[in-house]
């Protein structure tokens, strides 16, 4: 393989608020629907989430019955989807199981088994966590990967990034070295991030937690709605896989080197790995046909990101941010917006701003709010994460 | 593939600092963990030091000595931020408050209980707006971030690997019984260094061995216990200054195989054409 030779995608499951699969996701953004409801938290806590439904009669494989919790419930129910498992039998049989490796992303993993572990009466009277908790299997980070591996019976090398809000996009990076480096011919990438006490009240006490219902880039919006979500696809090598819908033009990174939780004010950072992506590709700004906006819905992210757009040139470059349907999917919203932006490529259709009326006037960038048809063949997707972390993906339609 | 490790930092009670864990490691010391060790590091603000969470300090420490010896500019690496499992003793602090009524997260404890807040301290402190990267694989966790760190080297972008794991408070001891703090960095890049260092040649196959030890029984221990220590094998062949294979176990089915070859400093008869 040359090493230009750029990487393809394909086989892309999702599942999230907006559906169980691209169909039902494709349908419900047409229909410029919102997956999001109210919801009542352990503690009290009303808000509003992106939460998906059969979470918890999903039976994971007896083998594996120590890693169940909604986490890889959630996980398991994109494998089982959109043919996605079947799939990747398919590839391993073309290219070894030792030749396919797993690169997940995830914020939180299996911390609402922990949650539950402290709010149980047996850890009041004894004040630690049991020997059999299934802490590896469940809560540790790590775990995302670890069932998904073992889930698919695969033999290759395994990752989970963990880079908050941009995990599942830096995932792609991770994956890229591995085919790059000839460890893998192709790699499952993936995100999943499900609902949890800790972000709920963790965002609500930074004031980021809508009130209402997230509507990012308008002039009222007031913080994330949070949403739960899985999502994988397979990158690889040119030629291994049937039927794939996108190719990996660029990825760029960077770090805001500013604030843990306040994007840098000019979108320096994002600026960066946004024009990195792009030099990656080898594009101009000009050749992008659309953006899917991170779009978390907070005063300061939007304004950052609007600035960054603009800083790059990207005035009439349509964009819009579908966390108004999904839902903020935290470490599954890069693999969220890889998902839809390959819907947008097949249906020749641009998703719009989902829950957002009207444009903040103070903001430049040409955002899209009700869907509508467009040719999509070349977009950017932007992620950035607490921390500062921040990485931006192009793709481009196969031809 | 190939590469150099053109710097390293190590902490950990009874492993203070590079030359201290070096001596140690060829065996000129003896080693003893008693006495505990504090984190030493510059770059943050008052305000910032204070809230800093104690994986940060370690990662800070061990990622400051490794950049200091390979004579790197902090602000342009590339870094890799690795741990089994993140901080154990925010996330006991977390859960505490989630089962108090009525519920009030503290928002510094929140935003510092993402994995990859020390890779934040770390961009904040260095001014490093590098292309940075944090991940896990449990107890292989250093093997995975050494993997990150040998791909992104070995194709051509300098690389500091951190990783580091600390204890777990009590109520978590007995589902994560690590009980020793252990934090280690690794610059790596495919030019060679200048000055007398170590190469690497390095692959990812399938798991034929039980893996490397250090033969030291301390040591040894602490490896087994603490995921950032099963470096120490490595550790122990760059100490040693011989060639050695050394093989870190990655998950049930795989393995990093990693030869270890001391290089000395460039001379004059090294730029013959």
């Amino acid at each position: 393989m040359k090493e230009s030779a750029r990487l393809e995608i394909g086989h892309t499951t999702l599942v999230s608020a907006l559906g169980r699969g691209l169909k039902q996701t494709l349908a419900t953004l047409r229909g410029d629907r919102s997956g999001l409801q109210s919801y009542t938290a352990v503690g009290g806590l009303v808000c509003d989430v992106g939460r998906v439904s059969g979470v918890a009669d999903v039976r994971v494989p007896g083998e594996l019955s120590r890693y169940a919790c909604r986490n890889n419930n959630l996980a398991m129910l994109a494998l089982e989807t959109d043919g996605f498992a079947e799939a990747v039998r398919r590839l391993m049989q073309k290219v070894g199981a030792e030749r396919i490796g797993v690169v997940v992303g995830t914020s939180t993993s299996g911390i609402a088994a922990t949650e539950a572990a402290y709010r149980d009466p047996n850890f009041g009277i004894t004040g630690t966590i049991a020997p059999d908790f299934p802490y590896r299997e469940t809560h540790n980070v790590f775990s995302s990967a670890d069932f998904t591996l073992r889930y698919l019976g695969l033999k290759g090398p395994a990752f989970v990034i963990s880079t908050a809000c941009s995990s599942s996009a830096k995932a792609f990076g991770t994956a890229t070295r591995l085919i790059r480096s000839g460890l893998c011919r192709a790699v499952v990438v993936g995100g999943v991030d499900s609902l949890c006490d800790t972000t709920l009240y963790g965002f609500q006490s930074l004031g980021l937690l809508s009130g209402t219902r997230t509507r990012p880039f308008s002039a009222g919006r007031d913080g994330i709605s949070i949403g739960e979500a899985a999502g994988f696809t397979i990158l690889a090598e040119p030629g291994v896989l049937e039927g794939a819908g996108m190719v990996l033009a660029g990825i760029g990174d960077s770090a805001d080197a500013y604030h843990m939780t306040a994007p840098h004010p000019e979108g320096l950072g994002a600026w960066e790995a946004m024009a990195g992506a792009l030099a990656a590709a080898h594009y101009d700004p000009s050749d992008l046909d659309y953006i899917h906006l991170h779009g978390t819905g907070t005063a300061h992210n939007d304004a950052a990101e609007d600035l960054a757009i603009q800083k790059l040139g990207c005035h009439e470059t349509p964009v819009s941010s579908t966390k108004g349907a999904t839902g903020h999917t935290l470490g599954a919203a890069g693999i969220c917006a890889v998902a839809i932006t390959e819907l947008a490529m097949g249906a020749g259709f641009i998703p719009g701003t989902i829950n957002t009326e009207a444009r903040d006037p103070a903001l430049q960038s040409a955002l899209v709010l009700a869907g509508r048809r467009g040719r999509v063949r070349r977009a950017l997707v932007n992620t950035f994460g607490f921390g500062g972390s921040n990485c931006c993906l192009v793709l481009e339609a196969r031809s | 593939m190939s590469c150099f490790v053109a710097g390293l930092g190590v902490l950990a009670p009874g492993l203070s600092g590079r030359s201290n864990a070096l001596r140690v490691l060829r065996g000129d010391d003896a080693y003893g963990s008693q006495g505990g060790c504090v984190p030493q590091f510059t770059g943050l603000a008052a305000n910032e030091a204070r809230r800093c969470p104690t994986t940060a300090r370690y990662a800070l420490d061990v990622g400051q000595q490794a950049l200091e010896e390979a004579a790197w500019e902090a602000a342009r690496v590339a870094t890799i931020f690795s741990s089994g499992s993140g901080d154990l003793e925010i996330l006991d602090k977390n859960c505490r408050a989630l089962i108090q009524t009525p519920i009030a997260l503290s928002p510094t404890l929140f935003h510092n209980s993402v994995h990859n807040a020390v890779a934040g301290y770390w961009g904040i402190a260095m001014g490093s707006r590098a292309s940075t990267t944090s991940l896990s694989v449990f107890d292989d966790s250093f093997a995975g971030g050494l993997l990150e760190a040998l791909m992104m080297a070995s194709l051509g972008t300098p690389a500091l690997l951190v990783a580091y794991d600390i204890p777990a408070p009590p109520a978590l001891a007995l589902v994560r019984p690590i009980k020793e703090p252990f934090a280690v960095a690794l610059a790596l890049c495919l030019e060679r260094p200048a000055g007398a260092c170590t190469r690497i040649d390095w692959a990812w196959e399938p798991r034929s061995t039980e893996g490397s030890v250090v033969d030291l029984p301390g040591l040894e221990t602490l490896r087994t216990t603490n995921p950032a220590a099963r470096s120490l094998p490595l550790l122990q062949a760059i100490a040693r200054l011989q060639a050695t294979r050394i093989v870190l176990p990655y998950l049930a089915h795989g393995q990093l195989r990693l030869d270890v070859c001391p290089v000395s400093a460039v001379t004059p008869a090294d730029h013959r054409p």
